[in-house]
């Protein structure tokens, strides 16, 4: 996981300020860590030999620990980094899906089919 | 119907595992072929001042509610005002951008070169999975599925009684057409990603207008409502003080 850069608001204040370049900067950092642990997960769930449901719980299990160690690198004050909790907590969901998918189907192939 | 069927392991060595790597190769060749061929555009200078004064325009309404409301308004007159300002376009004088792309044909040019590096490889390899992987079985994906999805998985197998969940080889392709986008944006950068988005907008757009851009900034100039901060931070500057003095 990269590092998250200070997004640069004042905490108390109720008109939000944003540097622009640093909240992009920390949604491509969960970006990318959500598609490094997607395919990570993906590789994990087919060695192990899940299918089916299990495979897909699997996969929300492994996001929602993503969630819970965003937000401790967050500090677990995402008003800080973000403009909203649902950044941390949905962002890049259904794209790692996909990545999850095709690993896992591979992973399981290469390991149980054959 | 629900029996196992028995996939042979020269399949995997020969078929799976080889289709895969291949796609994440031809991924990354594909990449630094179009960025080889990426031309970078002469700036027109005309364009370049559209260009900034919007970003000037946006910088302004985005901290319009820290300078005082007179300060505001003189420069939202500098801007919007309709006899000379920057953001005023005269009626007429907007260049037609389809007319200034069939004038200009670097810009054609351009954008066949993006296209072409998209679709060549792309044709290719699913031409080269439909010589040589036709007609099997190929991999078996770890979830059942409904018989809706048998069109999509077993593209190019005509048998309906295997079970849904097992894979042809040209549906593996599209598979991993689709699964390996992750991958590349974290091998390549987000650099691959963007060059998507932009050559999805260029397709849609076909080209931007500045004229219509710039007037689009100049409305939102003169409908935003300018609401001083600056007062109330007093106030939390005091509360903030008085905590700390506690």
């Amino acid at each position: 996981m990269g590092s998250s850069e200070k997004g640069s608001k004042d905490v108390m204040s109720d008109i939000p300020t944003f540097s622009v370049e640093n909240l992009q900067n920390n949604l491509k950092v969960i970006q990318n860590s959500r598609t490094f642990l997607s395919i990570i997960a993906g590789v994990l769930a087919g060695v192990i030999g899940f299918t089916g449901l299990t495979g897909f719980v699997f996969y929300f299990v492994v996001m929602l620990i993503t969630s819970v160690g965003l937000m401790a690198k967050a500090g677990f004050s995402a008003d800080l980094y973000f403009d909203s909790w649902n950044r941390v907590l949905f962002d890049g969901f259904l794209g790692g899906l996909m990545s999850f998918v095709l690993f896992w189907t591979f992973a399981y192939d290469l390991v149980h089919i054959f | 119907m629900a029996e196992d069927l028995v996939l042979d392991t020269a399949i995997r060595d020969w078929v799976l595992i080889p289709l895969s790597v291949v796609m994440v190769l031809i991924g990354i060749l594909r990449y630094f072929v179009s960025k080889l061929m990426r031309s970078s555009p002469v700036p027109d200078a005309k364009t370049v001042k559209e260009g900034q004064v919007i970003i000037r325009a946006r910088n302004l309404k985005a901290g319009a509610n820290f300078i005082p409301p007179k300060s505001f308004r003189s420069r939202r007159f500098y801007y919007s005002n309709e006899e000379n300002g920057l953001l005023h376009v005269p009626k007429g004088q907007g260049t037609n951008p389809q007319a200034q792309m069939f004038s200009d044909p670097n810009m054609a040019m351009d954008m066949m070169k993006k296209n072409l590096s998209m679709i060549i490889p792309q044709t290719l390899t699913f031409a080269w999975v439909n010589f040589f992987f036709s007609g099997f079985v190929a991999a078996k994906i770890p979830f059942p599925l409904t018989q809706r999805f048998r069109s999509m998985l077993q593209n190019g197998i005509d048998l309906s009684t295997v079970d849904v969940s097992y894979v042809s080889s040209r549906s593996w392709y599209f598979l991993n057409l689709f699964g390996l986008r992750g991958l590349f944006s974290l091998i390549l950068g987000d650099e691959n990603a963007i060059d998507d988005t932009q050559r999805m907008m260029q397709m849609g757009g076909m080209g931007f207008d500045p004229s219509k851009s710039l007037s689009a900034e100049k409305d939102g100039l003169d409908i935003h409502q300018h609401d001083w901060a600056l007062p109330r931070f007093e106030l939390r500057a005091e509360s903030v003080l008085r905590k700390l003095v506690k």
